[in-house]
């Protein structure tokens, strides 16, 4: 059996404002090493919560257990972390083994787009070879490495938010519903090109979606989730579990 | 590249990449300083010279000796040496202190007062020469009014007395080597160099003085005291001290207490409404920079999450906003006292002499341009802290949404 990457159980997020709001419950999920995670469900049934959880950018308010292994060996209690707030150990383990995909946005407008690209190898002081130029080629986006994203289409910018998370070659790429800001066939371009990519690098994908998911059911394990009002209809809850 | 150096390089490259916005933080930084620095400027120019016409002016820092006593080269020089001593020089008798005048260009004998005098006279501030020996004089402007004469003429000085019985009088050329301002006196002085005055003595006395050539008895071998002198304390808040010390030796002394105390309160009362104002603005300045720079490290709060969604630790993202408040606060107080600068001389040289003023109007020294710098740098760098640790402290997921 290969390894547990993220292990979670009894993790509980709220966001509740005066007795009403919305509740994200994970009974248990255990995600394998290079395994292909969908998380698939209707607009606001907690997809991004559970996203920025797995990111380490957003902490559970309970859980029993919440373990993230992202390389073999080095193990680390998520829960304990928060709770002792050590950040520096949680950016850690993101800058070093985590590539995140945001729905839209999420580069530095400032920086031309290799310089985006370059910015987690730069924070992990990774010597400066081919690695960006051959992904950029591969994502198409090679003739816009020198431009500000200012410049470039939503599609590119996309492409080239999938080249940052992945320049500094993480064993986790998350992408929240990284095409749902796209017209159609360019998110199932974008996609095919992204599943093709991760193919050979021995990563464990977690994506949100809620439509281009199907077409790649063969390859991807697919959450299981049910949500619904509970305490009166004052509590919208939604689970996830495997 | 540490990740030091990272936000150093990445604050720097937003800095200039939003250079209209960093601008408008300049200018908006500058635009509040700048006037300040100028009220400052105009307080400080006005109640400065103000307060230093009333604390400098030697009149009020005279410590003047009532009645006459013994006085030795030895107890005039122990005061000379003193740190609240400005300017001290023995006086001979007032009797003996007098010569007579006279020009070739008035008709008049002038019987003109003497007074030593010597380098660092506080009397004679303004002029660039003093007696260096017997043949120079410095006349106040009422005599040389009266004797028609200028600087650089000779006047003929005359000295009479009643020598064993029969009545004799010397000559002695002297050189006018300048005339001291009409706010110095307004009788008839002449300002001589001390060896002048004892010669003068002397004649008088019937003694003979060898290097002029005026016979007499010879003089004692005794060393010689003087009744009275002529002391100013180097500021007006040392008078107190030294009338102090010499009453306890038992010289009684009168002064320009009253005088005194009043330019003291006046020198504390302004003071006071000085600080009051530089209180108030800063106080203003400092919210208004720091809401400002808050404000913005606000507005930054995506990029900071983006940051440290790649991997930023969060101590680390504080220096982004604080460095580029830096920035704000370099530029911003450069363009301040650029603006305050051209200001200064405008009003200092076409306000001030509409306004008959001959001081110095709007004025600063360079210490309160490093406490602007101190001022503006702090309140940015702080306020940039206290905005950059919330953006710190939230988890990054709430900073990265758009809402």
């Amino acid at each position: 059996m290969s390894t547990i990457v993220y292990s979670l159980k009894n993790v509980v997020k709220e966001r509740v404002v005066e007795n009403v709001g919305f509740r994200l419950q994970v009974p248990s999920i255990e995600i394998h090493a290079e395994e292909n995670i969908a998380l698939v469900g209707h607009s606001g049934c907690g997809k991004s919560t559970l996203m920025d959880m797995f990111a380490l950018i957003l902490h559970p308010d309970e859980s029993d257990s919440f373990e993230i292994n992202p390389a073999d060996g080095k193990l680390d209690d998520i829960d304990r972390l928060w709770q002792r707030k050590q950040r520096d150990r949680l950016s850690q383990i993101r800058r070093q083994h985590i590539g995140y995909v945001m729905q839209s946005g999420g580069l530095l407008s400032y920086l031309t787009v290799r310089e985006n690209i370059e910015l987690p190898r730069r924070l992990l002081k990774l010597p400066n070879d081919d690695s960006i130029d051959s992904i950029s080629r591969v994502l198409g986006i090679h003739r816009q490495l020198d431009k500000l994203p200012g410049l470039l289409s939503a599609g590119e910018r996309q492409r080239v938010v999938f080249a940052r998370a992945l320049s500094h070659r993480p064993t986790i790429l998350l992408a929240d519903e990284p095409t749902a800001a796209l017209d159609p066939i360019t998110a199932r371009k974008i996609m095919a090109v992204v599943m093709e990519l991760i193919k050979g690098l021995k990563i464990t994908l977690i994506t949100a979606s809620h439509d281009w998911a199907h077409v790649y059911k063969m390859d991807l394990r697919i959450l299981k989730q049910e949500a619904g009002p509970i305490e009166n209809g004052r509590i919208y809850q939604s689970t996830f579990r495997d | 590249m540490s990740q030091v150096g990272n936000v150093f390089r990445l604050s720097f490259r937003d800095y200039t990449h939003e250079w209209r916005m960093s601008g408008c933080f300049v200018f908006s930084l500058a635009s509040v300083l700048a006037p300040m620095m100028i009220l400052f400027g105009l307080k400080f120019g006005i109640v400065s010279s103000m307060v230093y016409e009333l604390v400098e002016n030697p009149v009020n820092r005279e410590i003047r000796p009532i009645g006459s006593g013994r006085y030795d080269q030895q107890w005039i020089e122990k005061y000379r040496s003193r740190g609240e001593v400005e300017f001290i020089i023995p006086k001979t008798r007032a009797l003996a202190a007098s010569i007579q005048l006279k020009s070739e260009t008035a008709k008049i004998i002038l019987s003109t007062e003497l007074m030593a005098t010597a380098e660092q006279d506080p009397l004679l501030a303004n002029l660039s020469k003093t007696p260096e020996n017997i043949y120079q004089i410095v006349l106040s402007q009422s005599a040389a009014k009266k004797l028609n004469i200028s600087r650089g003429d000779q006047v003929d000085a005359s000295l009479a007395r009643q020598f064993k019985g029969k009545r004799e009088r010397v000559h002695l050329k002297l050189e006018v080597i300048d005339i001291a301002d009409a706010s110095v006196a307004n009788r008839s002085v002449a300002f001589v160099h001390l060896d002048l005055l004892i010669a003068t003595e002397h004649f008088k006395d019937g003694r003979s003085v060898p290097e002029l050539g005026w016979g007499g008895d010879a003089v004692d071998a005794e060393s010689r005291s003087y009744p009275s002198f002529r002391m100013y304390a180097r500021s007006i808040y040392d008078v107190e001290n030294l009338v102090k010390d010499l009453e306890d030796q038992g010289v009684r002394v009168k002064t320009k207490a009253v005088e005194i105390t009043t330019v003291q309160s006046i020198d504390r009362n302004l003071s006071i409404i000085f600080w009051i104002i530089a209180c108030v603005g800063a106080a203003g300045f400092a919210f208004s920079l720091g809401a400002s720079l808050w404000a913005n490290v606000d507005r930054k709060k995506k990029d900071l999450s983006i940051l440290r969604l790649v991997g930023f630790k969060g101590g680390r993202i504080v220096l982004f906003p604080v460095m580029q408040s830096f920035y704000t606060a370099i530029l911003g107080w450069l363009l301040a006292v650029l603006v305050y600068l051209v200001f200064e001389q405008l009003i200092n040289r076409y306000l001030a002499p509409r306004l008959n003023l001959d001081q110095t109007l709007c004025y600063l020294i360079s210490e309160h341009f490093f406490w602007a710098l101190g001022l503006t740098v702090t309140t940015a760098i702080f306020a940039a802290i206290m905005g950059g640790m919330r953006a710190a402290n939230i988890d990054p997921s709430d900073g990265l949404r758009d809402i």
